[in-house]
């Protein structure tokens, strides 16, 4: 079974009176351990449909499973326990909490699955070890440079070991050889096993991923396996 | 999420704004401190009332009062012998529930030291020796008097604490114990003085050497000018002559005091003495029952009053503090829309986010309560120093456990808004919130 299921998938928003479909029928099968990446210009729907694929969203109409369970019509309780168990988001803009120190910031996904605080630390810490940030662990994000809060970004992603690991313009903010250690790290998560999913319009970093999809108004226009 | 996380967040987030969770904290400090010293105020009062309602002699004490018949029975009214000593006998011996019973005579007369020097005119009164336990009285010196003495008729007197230093100015009463008055020229001797009844206030501004406040009404004046003698006495020296017809039996009284044994039978016993009294007067109602019933219901009602009023007002600030902790925590939800996007998209349920607001707002208002309880009890402090001794306000902890439950509730119900509105928050408008 895949491990994302979409069939005829739209979403549909109302602005006044004009329906707007930002997703018009997607088809589309993501198999574990697949590196995808999601290509199009802005006003494409490829944002809508990493929202959905990141279960912060259900579809207007279609079908949507994830990691086998239906979530079509699925509960924003059912939604919050998909992404706290099987999902890791990496964003452009970090996404850090600034009030809170790094191994803090990591332990967040696990105070909302119920892991005793001890534990919480451990994996923590065990997590920003493996993104190079062990001695960075009682530092807020306003001191650490844009590479290193990517890091606590990634490492929180990881910290309760999902299947599947988004990237929403990950090295967008950075300069590019900071980008490049970025994707190395998402490589090495694929490496491991993960389900990668990248969300750009960088087509250099699009060119490193196994499958490329393409859309344009709300549709797959084009896909491309490598 | 734990509820342990929840205080955790939100401890942590009224310490990184310590200025602003003071100022959300501040109605909640004013209402509860409020709230408290009001409580121990009012409580203050009522004990201050309570001690004064038993130096009058409690509710226990009944007065039987001689009235004229009403209208009706007004034909039949010479039926009755009136209020008499054989009443006092008759009731001693059939109403079970009375503890004790005293008759009493006045009569004014002069009053003055064995050689007749200080004399002036006072009431002086005759009575059983029930009388020193109905009228709650205590002992400067010497004795009371005793049914020996009614029974021989004896020259004793009881005086009060102004009428000795009025004899003998200055003289302790263990002095004038054993020393001879002269009432309307008869020697007595003085085998009883009784204490100096005053305020509190009065002992302290005594001490310091002020004079003692003027009242419109001294509750203590009756005993502090206490003659007393032994009702026989009374009868035999004052009365007999006057009347010589009369038997002592058939003596008109001035008043019948009882005392009533069991509160929780006070009406029972009231239908007793009715029962007892209505036989001997062949039913003319030519007698009252005064009790302090109605005066007391009248006291402690307007001290409910004054608890509901002080109560209502501090209940008052405290609402206006929880409007204040909604104002805050309104104004720090929408500045913090991100942060819930944030928490939303690692894995919180609306319900966390939800909880999280209600815990802080819960948390604010305890932390309030606290620094209210301290308040108060600076308050008290100031309180006490300008209240009456009698009334001075009195802390207790249902007061503290009331008001910070109070205050808890107010951060709760000014939490469930904002809660509300966070946890309905779309995670993805709220990651794209800038």
């Amino acid at each position: 079974m895949s491990i994302l299921e979409f069939e005829g998938v739209r979403k549909t928003y109302r602005v006044g009176d004009q329906e707007i479909h930002a997703l018009d029928g997607i088809n589309l099968r993501i198999e574990e351990g697949e590196f995808l990446a999601i290509i199009g210009p802005s006003g494409s729907g490829k944002s809508t449909l990493m929202h959905l694929l990141g279960c912060l969203d259900t579809p207007t109409e279609g079908r949507m499973s994830v990691c086998g369970t239906d979530l079509s019509r699925a509960s924003a309780d059912e939604l919050a326990r998909m992404r706290n168990r099987e999902i890791g988001f990496v964003f452009q803009s970090f996404n850090l909490l600034p009030r809170l120190d790094v191994v803090s910031n990591i332990e967040l996904p696990l105070t909302y699955s119920g892991i005793p605080a001890r534990e919480r630390r451990k994996r923590a810490t065990e997590a920003a070890r493996r993104v190079g940030l062990g001695d960075r662990l009682a530092n807020r994000p306003t001191q650490l440079s844009g590479g290193q809060c990517q890091r606590v970004a990634i490492a929180r992603a990881l910290v309760n070991n999902p299947r599947i690991v988004f990237g929403d313009e990950p090295t967008g903010n950075l300069d590019s050889a900071t980008g490049r250690n970025i994707l190395e790290i998402f490589k090495e998560l694929h490496a491991s096993g993960k389900t990668i999913i990248l969300v750009t319009h960088d087509s250099s970093i699009a060119s490193q991923a196994g499958r490329v999809i393409e859309l344009r108004d709300g549709r797959i226009a084009r896909e491309e396996r490598s | 999420m734990s509820i342990l996380v929840a205080l955790q967040i939100g401890l942590g987030e009224i310490f990184a704004h310590k200025f602003r969770s003071f100022l959300s904290m501040l109605g909640v400090v004013l209402g509860v401190s409020s709230l408290i010293a009001t409580m121990a105020l009012t409580r203050g009062i009522e004990e201050g009332t309570r001690f004064f309602m038993q130096q009058v002699g409690g509710l226990e004490l009944v007065k039987v009062v001689p009235k004229e018949a009403s209208s009706e029975m007004f034909e039949f009214s010479n039926l009755s012998p009136g209020l008499t000593l054989r009443d006092a006998h008759s009731l001693r011996e059939s109403a079970s529930l009375i503890s004790h019973i005293s008759p009493e005579i006045t009569l004014s007369m002069s009053v003055s030291c064995g050689d007749g020097g200080n004399a002036e005119r006072r009431k002086a009164r005759g009575i059983w020796p029930d009388h020193f336990v109905i009228g709650m009285h205590g002992l400067a010196a010497g004795r009371w008097l005793v049914d020996l003495d009614v029974e021989r008729g004896t020259r004793s007197a009881v005086i009060g604490h102004t009428v000795a230093d009025q004899l003998w100015p200055g003289t302790p009463a263990a002095d004038i114990v054993g020393r001879t008055i002269l009432l309307d020229q008869t020697p007595f001797e003085v085998v009883g003085v009784l204490p100096l009844y005053e305020r509190d206030e009065d002992t302290r501004a005594r001490q310091l050497g002020q004079k003692p406040r003027k009242y419109r009404w001294d509750p203590f004046l009756q005993k502090n000018e206490a003659v007393l003698i032994p009702f026989s006495t009374m009868f035999h020296e004052f009365r007999s002559g006057a009347f010589p017809e009369d038997s002592m039996d058939s003596l008109k009284l001035d008043i019948l005091t009882v005392k009533v044994g069991d509160l929780n039978h006070f009406r029972p016993t009231l239908g007793q003495i009715r029962s007892v009294l209505d036989l001997s007067h062949r039913g003319v109602d030519d007698y009252d029952l005064e009790t302090r019933e109605d005066w007391f219901d009248r006291v402690e009602a307007s001290v409910r009053a004054a608890r509901l009023s002080g109560g209502l007002i501090s209940a008052i600030s405290l609402i206006v503090g929880g409007i204040g902790i909604m104002n805050i925590m309104l104004a720090s939800i929408s500045e913090r829309i991100r942060e819930f996007g944030i928490r939303l998209a690692v894995g919180a349920r609306p319900r966390d986010i939800f909880w999280q607001i209600l815990v802080e707002s819960m948390l604010i208002s305890l932390l309030g309560g606290l620094l209210g309880i301290v308040a108060s009890l600076g308050l008290i402090e100031v309180l006490k120093m300008i209240s009456p001794t009698e009334n001075v306000p009195v802390l207790t902890a249902d007061g503290i456990i009331f008001s910070v439950a109070f205050a808890i509730v107010a951060g709760l119900l000014s939490g469930l808004y904002p809660a509300t509105k966070a946890a309905q928050l779309d995670p993805i408008t709220a990651l794209r919130y800038e």
